[in-house]
């Protein structure tokens, strides 16, 4: 049986591995556990849970290095995400980092809006090159000459591509680790289509991948909608996008893009296509890109107080299995209990881990899992083995559990399934506890003040989102549209929009945001 | 503390600055169009066969070697040049070869215990000198930023920086992880794949508790470099050790794999280095051991970039064009449907489809090519061009009597075709699968003997210089000093290539001093 959780104990001395003088100087505190707490000081608290082990920081401001931790995370996404675009025939390529400024200034509103944003290198050595070169904040003005080329006829299109890669901006608002940094890694897709209905159709397509990444795989609660025309992609024709809301900051945050362009990067770029009658057409074109910085939002949608919480889906270690040997205990048979129990999860596919380190008390093990977020713990002590069992404790709700080792397998599957369904949940429920409907200036600010999720009749004007902005400005940001959403309630004839009074025209989340 | 490392000096091995071939430069903007526009290659006068036949030929590689390589890429639409001077855009068919390499090596490190991450591409520029191959940023958001920024060439720099605070005790021993990134070296003159401004790799890095570890790893990752080579890509590497001339600046050893290219250049494909304790005394890596001694870390690192690609084109193409490997092919089968009468179409293409989902199913990556604009001879020249190992051809009679006709890229004409290979789906998936493991180990044995045929022995300076000047790889006993070593290079173009692993027993003398050996030495041209 397992000890209390969190209470540090000491290893039997005559430990197992009987390695002569080896010192068993059991670590008792090593600055494990978090300073603070998520409700108190949200920021500290964050970076605290990604400096363990997700992220390190490092002496380039706004630049993270991803460790094995958050980069298995990373992985799990883009092996889910890249098989299913690849079912779409969208097919991956890789475009040079480096961009000569004369593309990148063709698309003018493109530009404007990246323009304070790129990092620019100069020299090589110790000279100065010719042309200033651009390191891509986006490919759009990277690859679209390529499209130009590549595309002559109907017959090259769809043309669907997708790359993984790096990009770069050098903004100067905080970084926040994943959320905002000023290098982050995503997919960018790009795609040309003949006509208007099939881009349409997979704006969407890819919107709902993205809703499952955050939905399906980090338990992520997320809406799917429009953005407004002042917050859509610089140079494209709409936006569609998947937002999440951090509840404890009261703040949108943006999850995903998948961009409808139009024709506006065709012209610029002249990508046209010889249609069936020989007619010179421009084509119709997409972008959509994730992030890692998906990783921020499930990390402060999930972590507590004592750290990280990994939904199984993603967690490159689902399982720890963790000995808990007494004095005078088999020690070697618990030891031996854990080995197969992994292997036993191993063997059906499941990501376990044992922690069989000696100079660490099991009380501290559990610590520190804890704060890695793994979502289960198997703890296995002298009693367990007595009665061919193993304890389960859950890292989302610490509910434990005496299971018999004849239907371990099993019943790990079904509760790593109640873990990640429970997690979502949770999260949902978070979520919609925030959400409020107002309809008027005044209740708008007050839902603000109390850091809610607003969804607000609106007249959809950009002056007006405009005047929100100049009128909500503060030391915290100032509130924006974050999307209308696809899945719209009534509106009744006769509302009006809450900041203009003019006749509104749709629903809109209002927030401030990352 | 760092200062002792120059970072530009690292790069010097990875891409020793040997001869270069000076063709490379007149082509560098060479890579063309598209198919359809573009096949046609620079010599407008030519009035090679294949070109009169189906306007869609490349440069015969017996002709050109350089011409060929260029007018492969471009039309086969593997990659085109990029916007920059000197970067590429990988095109989808050149970037599934680099997948098909990423899956298998990304499973194998895995396998050995390493983990992936992420370190940033900005370096501060801190470190002492400014190699000119080194991109920096200077401004950023509008700006002048106050420190420059150096665009990663590699990354030991930043790794040891980390490595340095990770590591404290025996317990966090070996620390093994590895990364798939970009990284950036301004070079003067460059090829597609071989040598471009930006390209793509791994680099793993590890720190180990004794050298030993060390020295076991950096071995084990070579031999899974050479595995690698030798059975996925069909291409018959020759493992050893690098000279201390041409040892990565901050490594004890260097390993590499060398290849021979069609053109009898070597390439070096793959490296892996022990890196002692360069690197950690010089960043303060240090660990406490068992007995509570303060030690420096022993370290390796280990990369294989997007140049193995260009070792592939260049291993196996042919004068029509690229001749992919079976097991890294993006593409392995392609059905080519043929009929004359409408009335035809739908069997055949029904037939056609129904092979290709047969295929599929099977795991076998196939393509059914059902455009009606072009005739089958055009498919059948495009598909052998851009290296498709096998051919499907089922026209109207192949519909009737449930049967297909199979054609092999890698033995031309009459000889690599057999007609009347039955439609019926187990059979035809073992016949299919048969083939593909037959044309990948015949494709190995080619290698193999076009290698084997091209190394000389020899047992004197003279001897080598001829060996050299012929175009061949010289291989014979070396004990001579390092400015014997340059002397050698600069006098015939030729570097030694590595020690192999492999070398003969019994006494040896020196090709140069005539002193007594230890080691055979294969000096060779290289890119």
């Amino acid at each position: 049986m397992a000890g209390p959780s969190g209470k540090k104990e000491k290893v039997d001395k005559a430990g197992p591995s009987g390695g002569g003088k080896k010192k068993k100087d059991v670590k008792k505190e090593t600055g494990l556990g978090l300073s603070v707490k998520k409700d108190e000081n949200f920021g500290e608290w964050y970076s605290e849970v990604c400096k363990h082990e997700m992220i390190e920081y490092y002496d380039i401001s706004g630049c993270y290095i991803l460790r094995p931790w958050s980069m298995a995370i990373w992985e799990i996404m883009q092996t889910f995400f890249d098989a299913e675009i690849k079912k779409m025939k969208v097919k991956n390529c890789y475009f040079p980092l480096f961009v000569s400024p004369g593309v990148l200034e063709k698309e003018k509103d493109h530009i404007e809006g990246f323009a304070p944003e790129v990092a620019w290198v100069t020299k090589s050595g110790k000279s100065d090159l010719e042309v200033p070169i651009a390191i891509r904040p986006t490919s759009e003005t990277v690859m679209y000459p390529y499209y130009s080329k590549w595309i002559r006829g109907h017959r090259d299109l769809p043309l669907k591509l997708n790359q993984w890669c790096n990009v770069v901006r050098w903004e100067f608002s905080n970084p926040t680790p994943f959320i905002r940094s000023r290098e982050f890694l995503w997919q960018e897709g790009h795609t040309a289509f003949a006509t208007k209905e099939e881009a349409d159709e997979e704006v969407l397509q890819i919107l709902e991948l993205y809703r499952r990444i955050y939905e399906e795989y980090l338990a992520v609660p997320v809406v799917k909608g429009m953005k407004s025309e002042n917050e859509k992609f610089a140079g494209g024709l709409y936006t569609t996008s998947v937002e999440a809301f951090i509840p404890n900051t009261g703040r949108g945050v943006q999850g995903a893009t998948s961009h409808c362009l139009g024709q506006n990067f065709a012209k610029m770029f002249e990508i046209r296509y010889e249609d069936e009658e020989g007619k010179r057409e421009m084509v119709w074109q997409n972008s959509w890109a994730y992030s890692t910085r998906t990783l921020g939002v499930m990390i402060m949608t999930h972590g507590d107080d004592k750290g990280l919480i990994l939904p199984p889906k993603v967690a490159s270690v689902q399982v720890v299995v963790i000995p808990v040997p007494y004095k005078d205990a088999n020690t070697q048979g618990i030891f031996d209990a854990c080995t197969a129990t992994v292997s036993a999860l191993s063997e059906a596919g499941i990501r376990a881990e044992e922690d069989l380190r000696d100079n660490y008390s099991p009380g501290w093990k559990y610590s520190n899992w804890e704060m890695k977020g793994v979502p289960l713990r198997i703890e296995i002590g002298p009693r367990d083995l007595e009665n061919d069992q193993v304890r389960t404790v859950r890292r989302d709700n610490g509910v434990k559990e005496d299971i018999p080792r004849g239907s371990l397998v099993e019943h790990v599957k079904e509760l790593l399934e109640k873990i990640q369904q429970n997690m979502y949940e949770v999260a949902r429920q978070k979520r919609e506890a925030c959400v409020q409907e107002i309809r008027t200036w005044d209740e708008f600010i007050s839902a603000l003040n109390q850091k809610k999720l607003i969804l607000a009749p609106w007249c959809d004007e950009e002056e007006v989102e405009r005047d929100v902005k100049a009128r909500t400005k503060g030391e915290t940001g100032a509130a924006k549209t974050l999307c209308s959403p696809f899945e719209q309630p009534e509106l009744p004839e006769g509302t009006l929009c809450f900041a203009s009074g003019k006749p509104a025209k749709k629903w809109t989340y209002w927030g401030r945001s990352y | 503390m760092v200062a002792s490392l120059r970072l530009p000096s690292l790069t010097s091995l990875l891409f020793p600055a040997t001869t270069r071939y000076p063709a490379a430069l007149r082509r560098t903007v060479c890579l063309r169009n598209r198919p359809a526009s573009g096949f046609a290659s620079g010599t407008a006068a030519s009035t090679d066969a294949h070109r009169l036949r189906s306007k869609q030929a490349v440069t015969p590689r017996s002709q050109d070697f350089n011409a060929w390589y260029l007018d492969v890429i471009a039309s086969a639409e593997l990659a085109d040049h990029g916007p920059v001077r000197g970067t590429m855009v990988i095109r989808p068919y050149g970037y599934a070869i680099w997948e098909a390499i990423q899956e298998y090596l990304n499973v194998k490190f895995k396998e050995t215990g390493h983990s992936n991450m992420y370190f940033p591409q900005k370096e501060a520029s801190h470190v002492e000198g400014f190699s000119p191959e080194l991109a920096l940023v200077t401004v950023g958001g509008g700006s002048e930023l106050e420190e420059k920024l150096v665009v990663r060439p590699t990354s030991e720099t930043i790794v040891n920086h980390m490595f340095t605070q990770w590591i404290h005790s025996y317990r966090d021993l070996p620390l093994m992880i590895n990364q798939w990134v970009n990284v950036t070296r301004w070079e003067m003159r460059t090829k597609p794949f071989i040598r471009t401004l930006e390209f793509l790799w791994q680099e793993g890095h590890t720190a180990h508790a004794t050298p030993e570890e060390a020295e076991k790893e950096a071995k084990q990752m070579i031999e899974i470099y050479t595995r690698f080579a030798f059975e996925q890509t069909a291409i018959p590497v020759i493992g050893g050790r690098k000279s201390k001339l041409e040892t990565f600046a901050g490594a004890d050893k260097t390993y590499t794999i060398e290849a021979m290219m069609g053109d009898r250049k070597a390439l070096q494909a793959g490296t892996s280095h022990n890196l002692g304790q360069n690197f950690s005394r010089a960043f303060g890596t240090q660990f406490q051991d068992e007995n509570g001694e303060r030690q420096h870390v022993w370290q390796t690192s280990w990369a294989v970039s997007t140049r193995f690609v260009g070792g592939i084109i260049m291993t196996h193409g042919d004068d029509t064009g690229l001749m992919l490997p079976p097991k890294i092919a993006p593409i392995q089968v392609v059905i080519v449907p043929i009929w004359k009468k409408e009335t035809e179409k739908t069997g055949v293409l029904s037939a056609a489809s129904s092979v290709k989902e047969v295929l599929q199913a099977a795991g076998v990556r196939a393509k059914l090519d059902d455009t009606s604009e072009r005739t089958a001879g055009w498919k059948f020249n495009f598909w052998e061009m851009k290296g498709v190992p096998i051919r499907i051809e089922i026209g109207p009679r192949d519909v009737s009597s449930n049967c297909v006709v199979v054609s092999r890229r890698d033995i031309p004409g009459k000889a690599g075709k057999v007609f009347g290979i039955s439609m019926e789906p187990s059979t035809l998936v073992a016949y299919v699968k048969e083939k593909l493991d037959e044309i990948q180990s015949s494709l190995l044995e080619k290698a193999v003997s076009f290698r084997d045929s091209n190394i000389v022995d020899v047992n004197s300076y003279e001897e080598l210089k001829v060996a050299i000047s012929s175009g061949k790889w010289a291989r014979g006993p070396w004990s001579a000093s390092d400015s014997d070593e340059q002397r050698v290079k600069e006098e015939t173009g030729a570097t030694i290539r590595c020690f192999p692993f492999e070398q003969t027993q019994g006494i040896k003398t020196c090709l140069m001093t005539g002193n007594r050996a230890e080691e055979v030495a294969i000096f060779a041209k290289s890119y």
